[in-house]
């Protein structure tokens, strides 16, 4: 905002300096610390002037038309009044704008303003959701009279309990109608559920889609309703909000690293622990801005779930049985102590960067340095090159620049992405989505205009979606230059391009491609080393950009595969659970050790399976895909036995005469920060500056931004990339793999992700059970006819290493010759990367499960 | 001369009759108003008058009250509101007996009462349950939770007779 010329204001008596054509609500907020009431205004929507709430007595300095002078009235400037009362909301700052806030004028209308909204509103204070950070109980505190003129009696009955889908809950009476939430999901998401019906005293919001409020954002509505109508099913009653502490986190499921705070309280039923009552948005405008997706808010449930691994165990013949850390430490010490440094790990990117850390100084003690990253993505090497630069943000970008999404379901795979890429491209940035199946966001790229500044106004978009041949991602975009020059032309010389790479349809080879790919898209078009330029990937948990900096990698993994350890140790991931084939090389490891938060698949064959602490219980740090660094803290009391995954190792190590385990996560921190280089000496303290962002959200004034929570907890550090850092990156060659094909008579296998899926961290959410798919393959109408499969049928799909039964979805939408089977669906392992299979008929459709 | 009068006073008490009693067996009547340990109420129905909105717990300047609540559903019906308290309890020996509560509530469930004889072996003892504190069910009203009718409760809060 700093180039924007600056205009004078008055507001009550005194002059301000604001940017020309700000909104004056914003305006007099930021400059002015005047809080002007309002209930439809919120600082991230265009305005309605529906409410009123927001009068004030506007004016205008005269000026003589001729000379253009001030016009003088008894020494002071003259000022031309409207006649009547205005929305503050509906303003823009222009130069000689004279505003007054606190006249009696003004108190009486805001005053009837809220008396008009409390005509038939109930007095449900006590027990509502929203009782105690309610805009609409705050603002009748400050502005309303203190005495009702209505009957109690006459008030409108209406549904007090309308399920908006299974999440969110529609109390019909205290709606007062100020369409934040249709707005929200029209013009910030772009999924128009939500909509007005009837008119007048009569009008209600309903749902318009089937199943009902289907979005994967609907949570964010309940914190930006400035009265209690819309309430969340997951926290319906929990606590009253003054009784909650407010803990700021991370979000643990994807790479966005979405800023969150965890609202606890002790609760009777977790045997008097502090406990996640609800999880709410913390702001971060170069993250999440004030926006959490419905997977961060509803999935917490994992964290004290009962099916948590909660002591160590250890095996003994056929059987794991529980032991005590006093001994199953000296016997793990043994084990690895006789391994003779024939010891890998296989981390997973729920593990912090203090455990990777640790995990890290405990092979090199053992003279290893096989330390693999278990991901299904490859090429996270180049992110510390040509990644996005050094204070990029989504949120900045707009007309001129360009987006490429590639080999991603961006929506399902990281949703907090998926929804500042849209409003990239609302604000006018160039949006190519480039995948072999059609998305919601390619969808979304092709459309030409939107509803996003108004009710009626339709923004004209620019953007493209591209289909390439399954498994071509690399291909596609390495040809680019060629086959659509007009594409890639408008990339290369947007004024900035952000590339995301997925994995989808990639084997480790063509993930590799694909990036390098992408790396030279950049590269050619000088798209690196400074802001909102640069490559980002959807790495799969939260913090698959730290395994890359602590030296975690894709390649070792490989290496860990092809020459298996006789030691391994799998930190917070499940090879087994993941790949169908990754029985046959582990039955080479002699001694499995698994760290983890669930008996998995891979506990099923451990030796020793040690319970690690979920990112509720403890503190550590995250980096998310824009490789910035941030801190979660202590929210939960904890479970059983469980440690954090760096202190067993610790404790390991020490056993191990590798020297005196540390006594905490920061000074974990403190010593991987002084012993990488690309970590720049960075310390939890830096993690946890603050500043004033705008828009000022979170403050005391609820009913301005809604119940996001300011920033106590951190912005953190985003880390340079060697191109920031001045290194010049050359274009590197791409080794494009062949392209797998399928064995004759069979299918191309592509998995694919889902937000909501059964894997061990999804399933304890019973809430979201109903939104789980049921386990599918989808097909191809003329495969599926060859085949001589029936949408609905039962199928099996048989694979390398193994097989699950699933329904058939048949449809045009999915390209011919492959079968798409999403992971953590099936009740058996299905493939985590491309590969042949076969599908055959199991039994006919039937009508009901 | 005094001392005539001091003895003057002395004899007078000794005709008196003497105002002690013989505590616990003899007990001064109450007053109406005296603040002892807690109820919580019914209705004549026998649903409890508490909906669980933790407005007691928030006035308590001892912080003795800690209140969890959840949803009724017609089918296990605890209060005529749309919430009731799972778990009420009160620290007796927290508990300053100020009645703050009483005034707090929004329906009357809560009431200090006349028993003021507590006393514990145990700190644990003096932590009184939602069991503890309940009224019996009144004669002609049904124990909670109730299995009624569908909709035949729909108000977040119970109407009262007199709101203000
Ligand atoms: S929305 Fe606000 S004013 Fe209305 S009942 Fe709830 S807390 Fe009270
Ligand atoms: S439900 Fe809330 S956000 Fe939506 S219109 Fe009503 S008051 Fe506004
Ligand atoms: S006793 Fe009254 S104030 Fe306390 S929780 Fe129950 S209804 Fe609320
Ligand atoms: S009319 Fe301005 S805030 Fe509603």
């Amino acid at each position: 905002m700093a180039e924007t010329k600056l205009v004078t204001i008055t507001i009550d008596g005194k002059a301000y300096q604001v940017p020309a054509g700000s909104n004056l609500v914003d305006a007099a907020k930021w400059h002015a610390d005047n809080d002007i009431p309002v209930f439809c205004y919120h600082p991230k929507m265009a305005p309605v002037g529906m409410c009123r709430m927001c009068v004030v007595e506007l004016g205008m300095v005269e000026k003589d038309r001729a000379t253009g002078e001030v016009i003088m009235e008894n020494g002071q400037p003259k000022v031309r009044w409207m006649p009547k009362l205005q929305t503050a909301c509906t303003q823009v700052a222009t130069d000689g704008m004279v505003v007054r806030t606190d006249t009696d004028k003004v108190k009486a209308g805001r005053e009837s303003v809220i008396e008009f909204l409390l005509t038939s509103h109930p007095l449900d204070c006590p027990i509502c959701d929203k009782g105690g950070e309610c805009p609409l109980q705050n603002l009748t505190m400050a502005h309303g009279n203190g005495v009702s003129r209505m009957n109690f009696a006459d008030k409108l009955k209406l549904d007090k309990h309308v399920p908006l889908g299974d999440l969110i809950y529609l109390d019909e009476e205290r709606c007062i109608q100020c369409a934040r939430c249709i707005r929200f999901q029209d013009e910030i998401v772009g999924d128009d559920v939500l909509a007005f019906h009837e008119r007048g005293r009569r009008l209600q919001i309903i749902t318009k889609s089937d199943p009902g409020f289907d979005t994967y954002f609907s949570g964010n509505t309940t914190d930006i309703c400035p009265v209690g109508a819309l309430t969340t099913a997951d926290f319906r009653f929990g606590a009253r909000p003054w009784e909650l502490t407010d803990v700021p986190s991370i979000c643990p499921h994807d790479a966005a690293g979405t800023n969150i705070s965890l609202s606890t309280r002790l609760d009777r039923d977790f045997g008097g622990r502090a406990m996640i009552k609800r999880v709410m948005p913390r702001q971060n405008e170069a993250v999440n801005e004030i926006w959490i997706s419905d997977r961060t808010r509803f999935v917490h449930h994992f964290t004290r779930s009962d099916d948590r691994l909660q002591s160590p165990m250890v095996r003994r013949g056929e059987r794991l049985s529980p032991t005590v850390w006093n001994e199953a430490i000296p016997a793990l010490a043994e084990v690895l102590k006789a391994a003779n440094g024939d010891v890998a790990v296989l981390a997973g990117g729920g593990a912090s960067n203090e455990d990777l850390w640790e995990l890290r100084q405990l092979l090199k003690g053992l003279g290893s340095e096989r330390l693999g990253a278990w991901t299904t993505h490859s090429g996270a090497e180049l992110l510390l090159e040509v990644g996005v630069g050094k204070g990029s943000n989504l949120g900045t970008l707009g007309k001129g620049d360009a987006i490429l999404v590639v080999a991603s379901d961006l929506e399902e795979e990281v949703p907090m992405w998926y929804l500042r890429v849209k409003q990239a491209q609302d604000r006018g940035a160039f949006l190519a989505v480039a995948n072999h199946r059609p998305t919601r966001l390619a969808e979304i790229a092709s459309q030409t205009e939107r509803k996003v500044a108004s009710q009626t106004e339709r923004k004209p978009l620019v953007g493209k979606s591209v289909l390439y041949e399954a498994g071509k991602a690399a291909h596609w975009l390495n040809d680019l230059a060629n086959s659509d020059p007009e594409l890639y032309n408008t990339l290369k010389d947007a004024q900035n391009l952000v590339i995301i790479a997925g994995a989808e349809g990639l084997d480790w080879d063509g993930g590799r491609a694909l990036m390098q790919a992408a790396a030279n898209l950049l590269i050619a078009g000088g798209h690196v080393g400074k802001p909102n330029n640069g490559l980002m990937a959807t790495l799969p948990e939260a913090n698959g950009m730290g395994l890359q900096y602590l030296g975690y990698t894709t390649q070792n993994a490989l290496d860990i595969i092809k020459n298996p350890p006789s030691v391994l140790i799998t930190a917070q991931c499940d090879p087994l659970g993941d790949d169908p084939t990754a029985g046959s090389w582990m039955s080479k490891v002699n001694t499995l050790i698994t760290l983890t938060l669930f008996p998995d698949d891979t506990t099923q064959r451990a030796a020793f399976a040690l319970p690690v602490q979920s990112f509720a219980e403890r503190d550590g740090t995250f980096i998310n895909g824009e490789r910035r660094v941030q801190r979660f803290y202590t929210a939960q009391g904890p479970m059983g036995d469980a440690l954090p995954l760096w202190e067993i190792i610790a404790r390991l190590r020490e056993r191990l005469g590798q020297g005196r385990a540390k006594v905490s996560a920061a000074a974990v921190m403190l010593e991987l920060s002084n012993h990488l280089p690309s970590f720049n000496g960075i310390r939890y303290k830096d993690l946890a500056q603050v500043e004033r962002q705008y828009p000022d959200v979170g403050g005391k004034d609820l009913y301005y931004g809604g119940t996001a929570y300011q920033n106590k907890g951190g912005l953190g550090v985003q880390l340079p990339t060697t191109a920031d850092n001045g290194s010049a990156p050359t274009t590197g060659t791409v080794n494009l793999p062949e392209v797998k094909q399928a064995k004759k008579g069979e299918l191309l296998l592509i998995p694919t992700v889902r937000l909501y899926n059964r894997s061990h961290i999804m399933r304890p959410s019973a809430l979201i059970a109903n939104r789980v798919a049921k386990p599918f393959a989808a097909l191809n109408n003329a495969d599926a006819k060859k085949l001589g499969i029936k949408h609905g049928d039962r199928v099996e799909v048989r694979f390398n290493g193994g097989q699950a039964t699933v329904t058939a979805q048949v449809s045009d939408s999915t390209p011919q010759g492959v079968v798409f089977v999403p992971r953590y669906l099936a009740d058996t392992p299905t493939p985590m990367v491309i590969t042949s299979a076969s599908v055959v008929k199991v039994s006919d459709a039937v009508a009901v499960q | 001369m005094n001392i005539i009068k001091g003895f003057r006073t002395t004899f007078k008490h000794l005709l008196e009759e003497p105002v002690t009693l013989q505590y616990p067996e003899q007990m001064r009547p109450f007053e109406a108003r005296y603040k002892g340990r807690h109820h919580l109420r019914r209705y004549e129905n026998g649903l409890e008058k508490c909906i669980g909105c933790a407005l007691c717990a928030a006035a308590c300047p001892a912080d003795a009250i800690w209140v969890e609540a959840a949803e009724n559903t017609d089918e296990e019906r605890y209060s005529p509101g749309e919430r009731y308290a799972k778990t009420y309890e009160i620290n007796m020996l927290r508990c300053i007996f100020c009645g703050y509560c009483e005034d707090a509530c929004p329906t009357q469930a809560i009431e200090l009462g006349h028993e003021h004889q507590l006393s514990f072996t145990d700190r644990r003892d003096a932590i009184y349950t939602k069991e503890m504190l309940i009224d019996p069910v009144p004669s002609g009203g049904k124990p909670t939770p109730q299995k009624v009718e569908a909709g035949a409760f729909d108000r977040a809060i119970p109407d009262m007779p007199d709101p203000k």
